[in-house]
C-alpha cells in the first residue's frame, strides 16, 4: 500500500473527529454490502460478500467424520482462512500467514464458542448422526481476495450466508448395527436439511481512531487506528465473542461503551444481512 | 468409459471440437493495478498484477529489464475433495514457474528496468484446464495493468480419447487417463510459447491434437480482443471521449 502523507493522515483523523469521513460516510455507517450466495457449486454451501473493494468468499462442505472422543455427542466445526495474494501482494508465499491465523482465531472464537463447545452459536449437537461413532465435519474455509479493510466483519458476513446456503443430506442410519462396528451410513443424494442460522452471529469491528470509535474502516483509515474491539452479536442482542485487537491501552469505560453501539450497529447489521441474504437466495433460485 | 458417444457427443453434450463456455471479466480487484476473472466453464480462475513497482528484494533486482513473479494458489473449496495445504506444494510451484515463464517472454520487460512485475493467480474453481485459465487470466490482467506486452497469451488444452481429439478437457475427461496437450501461442506473431503434455501418443495423432489446441487458443484469443475491446469503449465513455 501507498504510505500515507501527513496531510493525508490528519484529513483522516480530523473527518472523524467531525463525523464526515473521507468517502463521506458517518462514524457508524457500513459501506454498501452485496451478497452472492452459491458461488462455489462444489461445496454444500457458499457465498461472497463484497463491502466497498473488500470481497471475501467462503465455502462450507460437510463430510462425514467421527465425533471428538471428549465429545461424543456433538459434530465439529473447523474454520480456515486464507489470504490470496491477488489481495495483498504481500500476501504472497507465506506473508499472508499471521493474518490468516489471526483471522481464523477470531472467528473461531466468535462463532464456536468456548473449549468445550458451549456457547457456539452453531449448534454443534444438531451435527451428531450416531453417537460417538458418526457424525458431520463441518470445513468452513474463507478466503480474502480483495482487501479494503474490515476484513473481519465481512468475513463473519459471508460465513454466516454461506451457512444459510448449506444444504446438508439426510442420512439414513442402518438399524442393525452392533455396539462396536461402525454402522452404516446412508447419504440422501435427494433430501437436504438446511442449516439453521438464527443463532449465527455477526461481528461488528469497531476501530478507535483519536477520541471516537468508527465502523467499517477502510485500509487507510486501519493505518490510522490506535486500537480496535470486534464484537461477535447474535439477533438476541446477546455477545458471543469479544477481541481486542491494536496496542494502545483503552479505559474499561470506553470498552462497555463501544460494546453497547455495536449492539446498537448490530440490530442495523443483522437486517440488512437478513435482506442481501433472502435477495441472494432468491436470485439464486430464479 | 465411453467418453464420445456413437452420435459424437462428450460427456457434457459438446462437440469434439469444442471449448467450454467462455466468460472474463476485467477490473474485479480494485486494489490491483490489473486483474480479470476468467471462465473456462467451471474452471474459475482470478489474476492480479502489481506493477511495475519497485524490487522489493533488492539482490533480484535486474539492471536492465523487469523482473516478473508469479504466484499460483488453489483456492482449499475449488475441487472436489477439500485440499489440505492450499501453497508451497510442487505442483503449485512448478505452475507458478510455467506461468511466470510464459508471461516473461511477451511481456516487454527491457522497457521497465529495475522494476518488479507480480502476477498473482488464484484458482476459486477447478474444473480442469486449470493452467490454461490462468494464462488467459494473466494476459487479461496484464492488459488491464497497461503493462506493454508484444502481443496476448492465450492457452488451451486438449487430449484424445476413444480415438477422438477433444478440445478443452474438462476434469473428467483429464483424469481418463488419456494424453493431455497444453498448448499457449502467441496468436498475431503466430508462434508457440508453451508446450505440455503427459501419457503417450503417436506422432501423427499427436500433431493432430496439437494443431485442435492452437486452433483453440485461437478462438480464446478472438474471445479475449472482443473483450478487451469492450472494456475499452467502457473506459472511453467514462472519461468522456
Amino acid at each position: 500500500m501507498v504510505g500515507l502523507s501527513l496531510g493525508e493522515k490528519n484529513f483522516i483523523k480530523g473527518g472523524i473527529a467531525q463525523d464526515i469521513r473521507t468517502d463521506g460516510r458517518k462514524r457508524l455507517t457500513y459501506r454498501p454490502i452485496f451478497v452472492e450466495t452459491g458461488v462455489i457449486p462444489q461445496a454444500s454451501g457458499s457465498a461472497r460478500v463484497k463491502m466497498g473493494a473488500t470481497d471475501v468468499i467462503a465455502s462450507v462442505k460437510a463430510e462425514l467424520g467421527k465425533p471428538n472422543a471428549s465429545h461424543p455427542d456433538k459434530g465439529k466445526v473447523s474454520i480456515y482462512v486464507d489470504c490470496s495474494p491477488t489481495a495483498e501482494p504481500t500476501f504472497e508465499g507465506r506473508g499472508g500467514e499471521e493474518l490468516s491465523m489471526e483471522l481464523s482465531t477470531a472467528l473461531q472464537r466468535c462463532l464456536l464458542g468456548g473449549k468445550s463447545g458451549a456457547g457456539a452459536g452453531i449448534n454443534l449437537s444438531s451435527l451428531s448422526i450416531v453417537e460417538g461413532k458418526v457424525c458431520w465435519d463441518i470445513y468452513i474455509d474463507g478466503l480474502v481476495v480483495s482487501s479494503d479493510g474490515n476484513l473481519l466483519d465481512a468475513l463473519g458476513a459471508a460465513i454466516k450466508a454461506a451457512l444459510s446456503n448449506t444444504a446438508v443430506p439426510k442420512v439414513q442410519v442402518a438399524a442393525n448395527a452392533s455396539l462396536d462396528e461402525q454402522p452404516e451410513v446412508d447419504v440422501s443424494d435427494e433430501e437436504f436439511l438446511q442449516f439453521d442460522t438464527t443463532g449465527v452471529p455477526v461481528i461488528i469491528t469497531l476501530t478507535k481512531v483519536g477520541k471516537h470509535y468508527i465502523v467499517d474502516a477502510t485500509a487507510e483509515e486501519e493505518s490510522q487506528m490506535s486500537s480496535a474491539v470486534s464484537i461477535s452479536v447474535n439477533r438476541q442482542g446477546r455477545i458471543c465473542g469479544l477481541t481486542k485487537r491494536g496496542g494502545a491501552g483503552l479505559d474499561p469505560s470506553i470498552i462497555l461503551d463501544m460494546i453497547s453501539v455495536a449492539k446498537h450497529v448490530s440490530e442495523q447489521l443483522i437486517n440488512k444481512l437478513d435482506s442481501e441474504i433472502a435477495a441472494a437466495e432468491a436470485c439464486e433460485e430464479e | 468409459m465411453e467418453y464420445v458417444s456413437p452420435e459424437g457427443l462428450r460427456l457434457d453434450g459438446r462437440r469434439p471440437m469444442e471449448t467450454r463456455q467462455l466468460r472474463a471479466e476485467i477490473g474485479v480487484v480494485s486494489r490491483a493495478d490489473g486483474s480479470a476473472v476468467f471462465e473456462m466453464g467451471n474452471t474459475k480462475v482470478i489474476a492480479a498484477v502489481y506493477g511495475p513497482r519497485e524490487v522489493q528484494n533488492r539482490s533480484q533486482q535486474i539492471n536492465d529489464k523487469a523482473l516478473v513473479l508469479c504466484e499460483y494458489s488453489i483456492a482449499n473449496f475449488s475441487t472436489g475433495d477439500r485440499m489440505r495445504k492450499p501453497k508451497g506444494d510442487r505442483l503449485s510451484m512448478e505452475i507458478s514457474l510455467v506461468i511466470r515463464q510464459t508471461m516473461e517472454e511477451c511481456i516487454l520487460t527491457h522497457l521497465m528496468p529495475r522494476s518488479q512485475i507480480d502476477i498473482f493467480v488464484q484458482v476459486l474453481q477447478a474444473d480442469g484446464g486449470t493452467r490454461s485459465a490462468c494464462i488467459n487470466a494473466a494476459t487479461l490482467a496484464l492488459a488491464d495493468a497497461g503493462i506493454p506486452m508484444c502481443d496476448l497469451v492465450t492457452s488451451c488444452s486438449a487430449g484424445y480419447l476413444n480415438s477422438t481429439p477433444l478440445l478443452d478437457l474438462n476434469y473428467v475427461e483429464d483424469s481418463a487417463g488419456g494424453p493431455d496437450v497444453i498448448v499457449g501461442i502467441l496468436p498475431n506473431l503466430d508462434k508457440v510459447t508453451l508446450l505440455q503434455m503427459d501419457a503417450e501418443l503417436q506422432m501423427d495423432t499427436f500433431e493432430n491434437v496439437m494443431q485442435l489446441a492452437i486452433e483453440g487458443c485461437k478462438a480464446v484469443a478472438n474471445y479475449l480482443r472482443e473483450i478487451l475491446l469492450e472494456h475499452t469503449k467502457k473506459l472511453e465513455s467514462c472519461r468522456g471521449v
